[in-house]
């Protein structure tokens, strides 16, 4: 192994996962490295304007302007979200407010796992839709009110008559017809803030594919969406309820999203 | 301490407005690193004579007169040559002068001429031609380098020390000038100059400006510096690295620049000679020196200017020295005084801090016994606390920890003091360098125990992970999926 590198790091020349050693694909290969550095490389650069500075008697010691240090900044690493902060807190509240209760089938953005639930519920549960039919399932949005409603418009005046919601509450949207939902971009989100705006991308194909009203119940583990991503099917998942999507064995946040990574080999783009 | 004394004979600016500074001072930064962009960076100095100070900035007068009274006065040609340098001050009348017939001729005859004044009054006007910012300018006055290069081993300090300022600020010009310089023998006069000067601190620094000039060029590597490291001059410039605490940095300064660039034409790995010659050791021991005292009072010592190539030499001249041999080389109190110098720079000079890292980096990449170090002599908290810290810092840091981590004895130590907190934040930085360098960090702890795993994921570090699936970089997804899948698997829900 070569000691001596010019410039930083190796690390622009990780390998990329077809090239790794090891039988279990193990991508892991950091080296120390003694680094050795030309005259003209930029990590001198600041150090040079400084003798400089001081052989034409321009130098002076401390810092006459704001001090040039930086903090490192945080990134949110969801793929196509390019938010950046300043502080760890602000990091966390970001990603524990847009993505952590995202909803795989249409990647909108909900503020909590239950508001999550019930949307999976009411958007993309067949059997939820025919229930509907003979009784009255739209749960009341207030936690701990349990009331349910037969029409999403009963359950809109009940939450502005008794519990005082506004009548534009954004987590109490009417469902969309799919059909105009896939001609639009894909990337819409709901998002409880108003700025930023997330593309969370949960397939490994673009979830236009889907047409989760016309999916089959029973063919669950057959969805469209499964078969765009090489997976192998988690059995633990396959024994969940079969009307629930909202863990599908390849890929969503929010509880017990961990196992849906299993298997997995990398993802998109 | 160490007092960078007040610039002595150099030229000041008057400019007494601090706005107005500040204006020029980031003007010609910029300037400067354009001019280091195109390879074109370089710098002349001036030497003032005290008497004339004042008349710093005098009208400017009409230099063709005073050239023709020069060439027909005969008893007051001192007088008149003092008139002559001061009107050559300005750069309009420098390119009068240098068009004039004859002009050069006359001064180089004086130069070489039997009054003593007139030839220092002369040098003067070549000092101050050299300076021009006019390459055209500077150029004319080669016909005198033979000259200028014989009194080099002179005994008249005032007179040497022009001369060498002179051939100074002509070295970087073009590399005929060079060519021309090398031909005539300027490395052995300046061997000799600093040889038989040691003692004259304001002769080694002009030795070691003009040597600094020579080789900081670009083809300094192929030409120049392998005459340099063939004669003795680095033995010399080893030897005076030592600062003066009456006379100041400046000497020291100048050569330990000489130092790194003669070292950065080495390939790497091919630096034994200076090896052999006790540079790495004399920097080391100064870097621990100077780390000592930075630590304890606040610096306006502008310690910087020789911290900054001391560090440069340490950190190159690593990799031409064997593993073995390194913990006898540095000092041993070296990875505390550039931590010490790491925390004193991090707010003012951020990337001094960032060299003193990549030095550390450097040391302790092979090295059982420099890592030891850093365990034994406490100083992996400080470390961690820098992670924060971009610019560069923190890859640098996360790297140095790298090192230690991979060394396999040292884990439990460094998950005492933090470790892993820590990389639950730097799994979330922008850079991926950093959260790709993270990552290997955290395979290395849950290599070496298991329990590290279960630690992290009390610090909540899964999530972090599990959110790193979805970056863009196959290389964090590739990291982040293999520790969930082979190292973590029984924490997952």
């Amino acid at each position: 192994m070569d000691r001596h590198v010019f410039g930083n790091s190796c690390d622009d020349n990780c390998p990329t996962s077809s090239e790794t050693e090891g039988n279990d694909g193990n991508p892991f290969n950091f080296n120390p490295q003694v680094i050795h550095l030309p005259k003209d490389h930029e990590l001198f650069e600041d150090g040079d304007i400084q003798r400089h500075m001081y052989l034409q008697n321009l130098y002076i010691s401390a810092a006459d302007e704001e001090p040039s240090l930086r903090v490192a900044e945080f990134a949110c690493h969801i793929s196509g979200c390019s938010a950046t902060f300043q502080a760890l807190p602000e990091y966390e509240h970001h990603y524990n407010s847009l993505h952590r209760h995202v909803c795989c089938m249409c990647r909108r953005s909900l503020p909590t796992a239950r508001l999550l639930d019930i949307h999976i519920q009411e958007w993309h549960d067949s059997l939820f839709a025919v229930l509907t039919l003979k009784q009255d399932m739209y749960q009341c949005l207030v936690e701990g009110c349990g009331l349910k409603f037969r029409t999403t418009k009963d359950r809109k005046d009940h939450l502005i008559n008794i519990h005082k919601y506004p009548p534009d509450f954004r987590f109490d949207k009417i469902k969309k017809d799919s059909r105009s939902k896939r001609a639009q971009s894909g990337t819409e989100m709901e998002l409880c803030e108003p700025e930023g705006g997330c593309e969370v991308d949960c397939s490994g194909s673009s979830s236009q594919d889907l047409e989760p009203v016309k999916m089959n119940i029973s063919e669950e583990n057959a969805s469209p969406m499964e078969t765009s991503v090489p997976i192998a099917p988690d059995p633990a998942v396959t024994a969940k309820p079969q009307y629930s999507y909202r863990v599908p064995s390849n890929v969503c946040f929010g509880q017990g999203s961990v196992r849906g990574f299993r298997g997995r080999q990398g993802k998109r783009k | 301490m160490w007092r960078l004394s007040k610039v002595r004979h150099k030229a000041r600016l008057h400019d007494n407005s601090s706005e107005q500074l500040r204006l020029k001072r980031r003007e010609q930064e910029k300037a400067l690193r354009q001019a280091r962009k195109d390879r074109q960076l370089f710098s002349k100095r001036l030497l003032l004579n005290e008497d004339d100070e004042e008349e710093l900035y005098t009208e400017e007068q009409d230099v063709v007169k005073l050239f023709q009274h020069l060439q027909r006065c005969g008893p007051e040609k001192e007088a008149s040559l003092k008139h002559l340098r001061r009107a050559l001050r300005h750069p309009s009348a420098q390119n009068t002068f240098i068009k004039l017939e004859n002009s050069m001729h006359l001064l180089v005859g004086l130069l070489s001429g039997s009054s003593s004044e007139c030839r220092l009054q002369a040098v003067c006007c070549l000092h101050e031609l050299s300076h021009a910012p006019q390459s055209t300018v500077s150029a004319a006055i080669l016909p005198a380098s033979s000259y200028l290069l014989t009194y080099l081993s002179g005994q008249s300090s005032k007179f040497t020390e022009l001369c060498l300022y002179t051939l100074g600020n002509l070295c970087p010009e073009n590399d005929v000038i060079k060519e021309k310089l090398l031909s005539q023998g300027i490395i052995p006069a300046l061997v000799n100059c600093l040889e038989t000067q040691m003692h004259n601190l304001a002769l080694v620094e002009a030795v070691g400006f003009t040597l600094s000039q020579l080789l900081q060029g670009s083809k300094a590597a192929e030409k120049i510096a392998p005459i340099v490291l063939g004669s003795r001059l680095p033995l010399l410039l080893c030897s005076v690295l030592s600062p003066d605490p009456e006379f100041g940095l400046a000497p020291a300064i100048e050569c330990a620049w000489c130092l790194h660039y003669l070292i950065c034409s080495c390939a790497p790995g091919e630096c034994s000679i200076l090896l052999t010659q006790g540079a790495l050791s004399k920097c080391s021991s100064l870097l621990v020196s100077i780390g000592g005292t930075v630590g304890e009072e606040k610096t306006d010592e502008e310690l910087e200017l020789l911290v900054w190539p001391l560090l440069r030499c340490v950190g190159n001249l690593v990799s031409s020295c064997p593993v073995e041999l390194l913990p006898g080389e540095v000092h041993v109190c070296l990875p505390a005084a550039l931590c010490s110098l790491l925390h004193t720079y991090l707010k003012t000079q951020p990337a001094l801090a960032r060299e003193a890292a990549w030095v550390l980096n450097n040391l302790t990449a092979h090295s059982v016994d420099l890592c030891s170090t850093l365990v034994t002599c406490n100083l992996l908290p400080g470390l961690i606390q820098l992670l924060p810290f971009s610019h560069g810092i923190n890859t640098m840091i996360v790297r140095v920890l790298a090192n230690v981590a991979h060394k396999k004895k040292f884990y439990d130590q460094l998950v005492h003091v933090g470790l892993l907190p820590a990389l639950c934040a730097t799994l979330k930085m922008a850079d991926t360098e950093m959260v790709v360098l993270s990552l290997d960090v955290l395979y290395m702890l849950f290599d070496g125990n298991s329990k590290f795993g279960e630690e992290f994921v009390k610090q909540g570090g899964l999530s972090t992970l599990e959110a790193l699936q979805y970056n863009h970089e196959g290389d964090l997804r590739h990291r982040a999926l293999y520790l969930l899948e082979h190292r973590l698997e029984c924490y997952l829900s």
